[in-house]
Order: C-alpha cells, then sequence, then structure tokens
C-alpha cells in the first residue's frame, strides 16, 4: 500500500477520539457536547475503515456505514432535547440538569 | 371404659373451644351454660368409666389407649396416651363432679361480671388441662397437663386483671409453679436419659428392676417431689396460695381447694413406685407435710380475710395428705383427698354466699349474726366445717384419722413425730375454723349494716350446688368404715398399694383422740369468742403470724432482691452498651456506607461521563496487556 | 513519486483531521465549533478515500457533512444568542481528573499502536478494485449483514418519531402561546 501503514491511522483515529472525550467532559453546552460526541463518532469510524483496510474485508466499512446512520439518528433526538429545552426557557447547561441526583 | 376417658377429656375442652370461637357472638348466660354443660357432660363419661370399670374383674381395670404417637425421636417415643385406671378414674370423677357444682354455682356468683365469656372459658379449660393431668398415660403428657394448669390458675387468679394485687398474686403462683415445673422437667430429663421412656411401666418397672442407681431414684423422686410441692402449696413452695385468693370465689374452690392444689397427692400416689424406690424423698414428703400442716395451721388462727382462713385450712389440710403419701398410705391420702374436695369446695362456695351477700366484704370483723339472716348458708358452712374438724359421721372424720391412724401403724420415730402431729393439727383445725365459724355467723351484726342490700340468700344456681356438695360431705365418708365396709381401698388396691395397713383397733382409738381434740379446739374457740377476744394474744407470736412466718420477706431477700439486682446490672453492663450500643452502630454504619455511595450519584452527566471514560480506559489497557 | 504524494496528501488531511477536531471542543462559539465539525468530517473523507473507502466516503460528505450538519447549523440559528457556549465546565475535580482521564486513555493507546505496529498490523491485505465499491458495499448489505441493514432502518424511524415528539408543542406552551397571540 502507498503512503502510510495502518497504525498511522489508528493514532489519527485515536487522537481524534480522545478530543472528542475531553471536549464530552469539559464543555458546559449541551450543543458543543453534541459536537464532541460527533467527533467521537467519527474517530470510530475512521478505525473501522483502517481496519477494513488491513484485512481486506469489507465489514467494516459495512458498519462504518451503519455507525453513520445511528449518529444521525442520535442527532436528531439530541437536537431535538435541544430545541424542547430551550423553548421550555431552560438554561442549556449540562450541569444544571441534575435530576438523575441519587 | 376408654371411651368415657375420652369423652371425659375432650368435653370441656369443646366447650372452652366453643366459647373461645363464639366471643361476643354469644351472651354471657350462654358462655355459662356452655361451660356448665361441657363440664357435666365430662361427668357424664367419667361415670360411664366408672361403671364400666366396676363391672369388670379387679384385675382388668386398667386400660391405656394411645390416639397417636406425638414425638419421635429415635428410640424414644411419646404418644397421646390416655390411662383409664381405678386411680385416674377417681380423680375424674372428683374433677368433672365438683368441678361441675362449681361452674353451675358460678353462674349465680360471676351474673353481672364483665367478661362472663372470659371466665367461663377458662374455668372450661382448666377442667379439661385437669383432666389431662389425671388421664395421662405417661409422664409427658402429665407435664402438659401440669402446665396448663398452672397457665389456668395464672389466668384465672388475675382474672380482676385491672386489680394490681391480683395480677401479682397471679404472677406469683404462676413463678412459684414454674419452679416446680422446671424441676419436675430436670427429673424427666433424667429419666430420659437413664431409662429412655416416659411411660409410667417402663419408669416404673426400671426403678423396681434395681437397673437404676439410688442417687438417680432420688433425684427423680426429688424432681417430682418439687413438682408437687410447688403445685401443692407445700412448705417451701406456699406462699403463692393465700395470695391466689385474689382470684373470684369459685375458682378458689375449684382450683384451690378441690383439684388443682390436690394434683400434688395424685402425683405421689401415681408415681409411687419412684418414691417406695427413694424412701428418704418419701419421707420428706411426709415431713414437708407435716410442717405445712401445722404452721398453716397456727397462721390460720390470726387471718381476718374470711377466705385466706380457708385457704390456709387448705394448705393444712392437703399437709395431712402428704403425710399420708409420704407413708405410704395412699389409699387413704386419695380418700382425704375426695373428701377434703367436698368440704372445702363447699366451705368456699358458702363462704362465696356470704360474701356476696354482703357485697364482697371479705373482712370478717366486718361481718357477724349471718346465722339468723342466711339460715342456708349458716347450716351448710357449719357442715363444712365440722366435716372439716372431723367431727363423727362427717367425711373428714373417715378420711382425716385413717391418715393419722396409719403413721400409728407406721411405727418408727417418723410415725409418731407424724402421729402426734397430726392429732395437734386436728386440735388446730377445730381451733380456727371454729373461730371463724363464730364470728362470722354468731354474735351481734356489724355495724356496717350490709344486710338490707340483697333480698334472699342468693340465686338457685349458687344454692343448689352448695346443698348437694353439704349433702355430699356428710356421706361421702361413708365410703371408708374401717373395719366395716371399705370400698374405696379396695377400689384403689389394684393400682395403688398401701405401704401400711392400720388395724381397726388403731383407727378407732386414733379416731377417739383426734374427735376429743377436735371438740376440745371446738371449745375453746367458742370461748374465746364469748369472752370477745382473739385465740393468740397479741406480742411477738401473734405479729410473726401475721406475717406468715415471715416467708415472704425471707425469699423476697434471698431472690428477689438479688434477682433484681443482677437484672439491673446485666442492663447496664451488658444490654444498654454492648447489645443496643453494637445495633445501633452496625445501623449508623450501614446508614453512612449508603450515604456515601449515594453521592457517587451527583446527578451531573460530566460525572457520569467521566466513570464511563476512566472504565473504558480501564478495559482497554486490560485487553491489551492479557492479550 | 507516487509514494510521496500519498504521504502529503495524507500528513496534510490528518494535520487538518487533527486540528479541526481540537477546534471543534474548543471554540466558544458554536457555529466555529459545527463549522469546525465540517471540515474535521470532509478531511475524514480523504482519509477514507486514501484507505480504499469510497463509499463510505462519499457516504460521509452526503450524508454527514450534508444532512447531519445542516441540521446542527439550523438549530444553532435557531438558538441564536442562547446558543452561546463559555468555557467554565464542572468542578476542579473534575476538569482536572477529566484531563488526566483522557491523556492515560490516549497515551495507553498509542502505545499500545506502537508496540504492535511491526506486527500483525502491518500486513494489510491485498485488494481488488472492487474493493471499497457500491456494488460491493450493496452486496454485503443485501446478504451478509442483512441484519443490520434493517435495524438500521428501524433505528432511523425511531429517531424520526422521536424528534417530531420533542418538537411536538405542549398543551401549557399551546396555552401560552394562545394567550401571546390574543394580547398582540
Amino acid at each position: 500500500m502507498n503512503g502510510p501503514g495502518i497504525p498511522w491511522y489508528l493514532a489519527i483515529s485515536a487522537i481524534l477520539f480522545s478530543t472528542g472525550i475531553a471536549g464530552v467532559l469539559l464543555r458546559r453546552s449541551p450543543l458543543i457536547v453534541l459536537l464532541s460526541l460527533e467527533i467521537m463518532l467519527n474517530a470510530s469510524n475512521l478505525a473501522f475503515v483502517g481496519f477494513s483496510r488491513l484485512f481486506g474485508h469489507m465489514d467494516g466499512q459495512v458498519f462504518a456505514l451503519a455507525v453513520m446512520a445511528v449518529a444521525a439518528a442520535e442527532v436528531c433526538v439530541g437536537l431535538g432535547l435541544i430545541v424542547a429545552m430551550a423553548r421550555r426557557n431552560l438554561d442549556l447547561d449540562v450541569d444544571r440538569m441534575t435530576e438523575l441526583r441519587g | 371404659m376408654v371411651n368415657g376417658g375420652w369423652v371425659c377429656l375432650i368435653s370441656p375442652l369443646v366447650g372452652f373451644l366453643a366459647i373461645m370461637l363464639a366471643g361476643t357472638r354469644i351472651t354471657r348466660r350462654q358462655a355459662g351454660i356452655i361451660s356448665t354443660v361441657s363440664v357435666f357432660v365430662g361427668f357424664a363419661g367419667a361415670v360411664v368409666a366408672f361403671i364400666d370399670a366396676w363391672r369388670r374383674s379387679p384385675d382388668d381395670r386398667t386400660e391405656l389407649t394411645t390416639a397417636w404417637t406425638w414425638l419421635q425421636a429415635g428410640q424414644f417415643k411419646v404418644g397421646l396416651e390416655l390411662l383409664v385406671d381405678p386411680l385416674s378414674i377417681v380423680m375424674m370423677l372428683v374433677v368433672t363432679g365438683i368441678g361441675g357444682l362449681i361452674v353451675l354455682y358460678s353462674n349465680g356468683y360471676m351474673a353481672g361480671e364483665d367478661e362472663e365469656r372470659r371466665y367461663f372459658a377458662y374455668m372450661a379449660f382448666f377442667v379439661f388441662s385437669m383432666l389431662l393431668l389425671a388421664e395421662s398415660g405417661n409422664l409427658l403428657l402429665l407435664l402438659a397437663g401440669w402446665g396448663l394448669v398452672g397457665l389456668a390458675s395464672y389466668l384465672l387468679i388475675g382474672f380482676h386483671h385491672e386489680r394490681p394485687s391480683a395480677v401479682a398474686a397471679a404472677k406469683k403462683a404462676f413463678v412459684m409453679n414454674a419452679i416446680g415445673d422446671a424441676v419436675m422437667a430436670l427429673a424427666f430429663f433424667l429419666t430420659i436419659s437413664h431409662i429412655g421412656s416416659l411411660e409410667y411401666g417402663t419408669v416404673f418397672a426400671a426403678v423396681d428392676d434395681g437397673r437404676l442407681s439410688d442417687t438417680v431414684v432420688t433425684l427423680l423422686a426429688l424432681g417430682l417431689l418439687g413438682g408437687a410441692v410447688a403445685k401443692s402449696a407445700q412448705i417451701p413452695l406456699h406462699t403463692w396460695l393465700p395470695d391466689a385468693m385474689e382470684g373470684p370465689t369459685p375458682v378458689s374452690a375449684l382450683i384451690h381447694a378441690a383439684t388443682m392444689v390436690t394434683a400434688g397427692v395424685y402425683l405421689i400416689c401415681r408415681t409411687h413406685p419412684v418414691f417406695e424406690g427413694a424412701p428418704d424423698v418419701q419421707h420428706l414428703a411426709a415431713l414437708l407435710g407435716l410442717a405445712t400442716l401445722l404452721v398453716a395451721g397456727v397462721i390460720a388462727l390470726v387471718q381476718w380475710d374470711i377466705k385466706r382462713v380457708i385457704a390456709y385450712s387448705t394448705m393444712s389440710q392437703i399437709g395431712y395428705m402428704f403425710l399420708g403419701a409420704g407413708i405410704g398410705a395412699y389409699g387413704f391420702a386419695m380418700f382425704h383427698l375426695v373428701t377434703h374436695a367436698f368440704f372445702k369446695a363447699l366451705l368456699f362456695l358458702a363462704a362465696g354466699l356470704v360474701i356476696h351477700r354482703l357485697d364482697g366484704e371479705q373482712d370478717i370483723r366486718k361481718m357477724g349474726g349471718l346465722r339468723r339472716s342466711m339460715p342456708y348458708t349458716h347450716a351448710t358452712f357449719l357442715i363444712g366445717s365440722l366435716a372439716l374438724v372431723g367431727i363423727p359421721i362427717f367425711a373428714g372424720f373417715w378420711s382425716k384419722d385413717a391418715i393419722l391412724a396409719s403413721a400409728l401403724a407406721y411405727g418408727g420415730g417418723l410415725g409418731w413425730v407424724l402421729y402426734v402431729g397430726g392429732l395437734l393439727g386436728a386440735l388446730l383445725t377445730g381451733l380456727y375454723s371454729f373461730r371463724l365459724y363464730y364470728l362470722v355467723f354468731h354474735g351481734e351484726p356489724a355495724a356496717e349494716g350490709h344486710e338490707a342490700e340483697h333480698h334472699g340468700e342468693g340465686d338457685r344456681s349458687m344454692l343448689v350446688p352448695v346443698g348437694v356438695l353439704a349433702v355430699g360431705s356428710t356421706i361421702v365418708g361413708f365410703l371408708a368404715i374401717p373395719g366395716v365396709w371399705e370400698p374405696f381401698e379396695t377400689w384403689l388396691e389394684p393400682v395403688v398399694e398401701p405401704l401400711v395397713t392400720p388395724s381397726t383397733t388403731q383407727e378407732w382409738a386414733t379416731s377417739a383422740v383426734a374427735v376429743a381434740l377436735g371438740v376440745l379446739g371446738i371449745l375453746l374457740a367458742r370461748r374465746a369468742f364469748r369472752a370477745g377476744r382473739e385465740l393468740v394474744p397479741d406480742g411477738a407470736v401473734r405479729t410473726t403470724l401475721e406475717h406468715k412466718l415471715w416467708f415472704d420477706e425471707l425469699y423476697d431477700a434471698l431472690f428477689e432482691r438479688p434477682g433484681r439486682a443482677v437484672a439491673a446490672l446485666l442492663r447496664d453492663r451488658v444490654e444498654t452498651p454492648i447489645v443496643q450500643g453494637g445495633l445501633d452502630e452496625v445501623a449508623g454504619e450501614t446508614m453512612r456506607g449508603a450515604t456515601l455511595t449515594a453521592s457517587v450519584q451527583s446527578g451531573l452527566l460530566r460525572t457520569y461521563a467521566l466513570a464511563f471514560t476512566v472504565a473504558v480506559g480501564v478495559l482497554t489497557l486490560v485487553f491489551l496487556v492479557v492479550r | 513519486m507516487g509514494n510521496v504524494v500519498v504521504w502529503v496528501i495524507w500528513l496534510v488531511a490528518a494535520a487538518a483531521c487533527v486540528g479541526t477536531g481540537l477546534r471543534v471542543v474548543t471554540a466558544s462559539n458554536p457555529f466555529s465549533s459545527a463549522l469546525s465539525l465540517i471540515g474535521n468530517l470532509a478531511s475524514l473523507a480523504v482519509l477514507y478515500l486514501l484507505a480504499s473507502g469510497e463509499f463510505v466516503a462519499a457516504a460521509q460528505i452526503l450524508v454527514y457533512a450534508g444532512a447531519v450538519m445542516v441540521m446542527f447549523l439550523f438549530v444553532i440559528a435557531y438558538l441564536g444568542g442562547r446558543a452561546d457556549a463559555p468555557w467554565a465546565g464542572g468542578t476542579r475535580l473534575i476538569q482536572t481528573a477529566s484531563v488526566i482521564a483522557t491523556a492515560a486513555l490516549l497515551s495507553v493507546v498509542l502505545v499500545a499502536l506502537m508496540l504492535n505496529a511491526g506486527g500483525r498490523l502491518s500486513d494489510e491485505a491485498s485488494i481488488t478494485r472492487a474493493f471499497g465499491s457500491p456494488a460491493e458495499m450493496g452486496r454485503l448489505f443485501l446478504t451478509d449483514h442483512l441484519l443490520a441493514f434493517e435495524i438500521t432502518s428501524i433505528v432511523l424511524f425511531v429517531a424520526a418519531v422521536g424528534g417530531v415528539v420533542l418538537g411536538m408543542r405542549s398543551e401549557d406552551e399551546a396555552l401560552v402561546d394562545a394567550g401571546k397571540e390574543s394580547r398582540a
């Protein structure tokens, strides 16, 4: 194969994944959290595609497509939540949403 | 015969259950009727058993029947066994016959009381328990009946549960009985371990065989004696009986005169082979009986409560029975049990008539002159007193003197001590019983003027039983005319063979002396009464007697105070810090742990996400390393 | 020669990827975050192409960048000022912990990669021309992975319903709006 080997792809995937996690854990706005979540999903997609190339099966790519579809669904619902929150004039602040408190 | 036995036993139980289950759906009168009928049906059963036994030859009169096996542990088996033999038939007849009369009397006496239904239920329950005791075919069932009788006694003494004195008396009775029960149970444990069975036959055979060491037999006998002493209120476990007078008068008549307290005598007679195997214990029984006889007699001389005098009298008479059983005169002891049941119940019921008439007054200093206003009661009470003292033709004459004659026939140092003591007791009996009689029925009526309260002497339901008992007290004695006709002795002989039989001369001689002493007592009592003074003058002696020989105080110091101190100590040192504290600590720690754990649930998404991340990291590491 | 070109394109795309990813996470204006994400998706598509995943790359641009991100932008536009997202997230403890956890995770994975890079991760299989093509993808979806295909469609359906439900006006809102209208 020309160009970098699979480990490089996986390294990028790992970096992106960590970035996404940092975003989820550190930001306060649910919108940004959702975007960070997208980063994470994409990172995993990259890993799938990389492995697919490594093993020569297309199964990885098939799954990457499925992940994309699910990500789309999840974004739809997540944004719906955010819009609903906004309509009820709630603060768009992750730290305020503590009704799950035990 | 057995069928009669079963009917006799079950009928009162049915009555009890019926009243309990019906609860408030039946009226008080109906409860009384159910109770009375159930006991009399039991009596019918007893009569049937008696007639059946009578028609058989003397050797054939014992029947042991097992309903089912109650308990089985390895080799040890105990069944629900009924033993119907001459001895148990005597008890059955006495318990249901006199019991029935007393329950009938209660219908009138307890009318207007609160909670009559409870009373009648308990009375039926008591009769059942007593019959269980008497008809049991093995020691375990006997113990069961023993315990239940104690329970019934507790329930009935404490019937007026709103009265603290009644409750205390009930507790006292129960605790003292429990001591006896415990001792008996220990003896039974010993029996099981050494003999392996609690059947009468097996145990008696083992004792007779000589297989067991003397110590074991002695311990066994002591255990039985302990139970008997507690139940029959003999020294040293006697202090509960006078207090038991807190219960209603019919209860005193039935339980604490005619039946329950005589259970100890029955026990000794039933298990006489064991006692004969440990003669020292048997003699101890006789000596305790003698001691009680005399002590109770003198204490009775200073009592002011009509029921207490009769209670001490009971104690004293049971002393006679123990005396008789202690020297092996089982037949006479049982005979005295029967005659005593008649006249003691009579005395109590007649006293009840007096109390009822005077609206609950029991202090004899406030009575007097009732001879004129209550002639029927006066006549019956007089008959009872004469029977008690042992005046000829009345029942007590025949039975008490037979016991004394047996003591004479027994001979030896013990025999003479018992004989003289018993005669002294006859004098005392005359003294205290006629002191009571004169103070209640003679002289001027007390100034309080209670008599106008009631018209007539009482309900028919009360007067009839008293009358029947009076008749009984007169004629029952004739069942043992020495040298002439002794059907009672012969009846019991196959089961309880007496160790000593006095000759006819001895019997008549004793009677002469005893009667003389009794009459002397009566005359002394009359003289004291006429002179308006007490038989026992004021002073140290009187004070001691009034304090019942300081027994209560002694027990209080010996047992009550130390017991309480120990309990308090345990409470302060063990219970509160260790047990309670321990529990509190555990609870506290659990709470703290829970709070700590709950703090993880902060509700913040962020923390949860962090947790996920950490988990994922750890998992990744694990996978990578393990692979 | 071809190798160098590939390497260069790869490095550029990778750098863009990482850079835009960081921008998404760090921007305070949500609009910038969203645009950065679009850039991220584009660079990822390039990387997919370089890994012979042509269909996936196309789908990425069409679906993700085309539909999903447009949705995002719609919402951000709707929210307007309320969407402003300054930093300041969580207690100091959680912040430190998060950073540490993330760093740890990253290092673990990178170390593992490096350790293995010479081993099994370097045997790339040989591939045919059909690899990564829509035809092959379609074939797999309709044979080996039919279940995944069907379930994905159900998931999308559920999400659509969920979106509608979330978007419905509640009764109080209707009353409030009616009140506002009558006064207007």
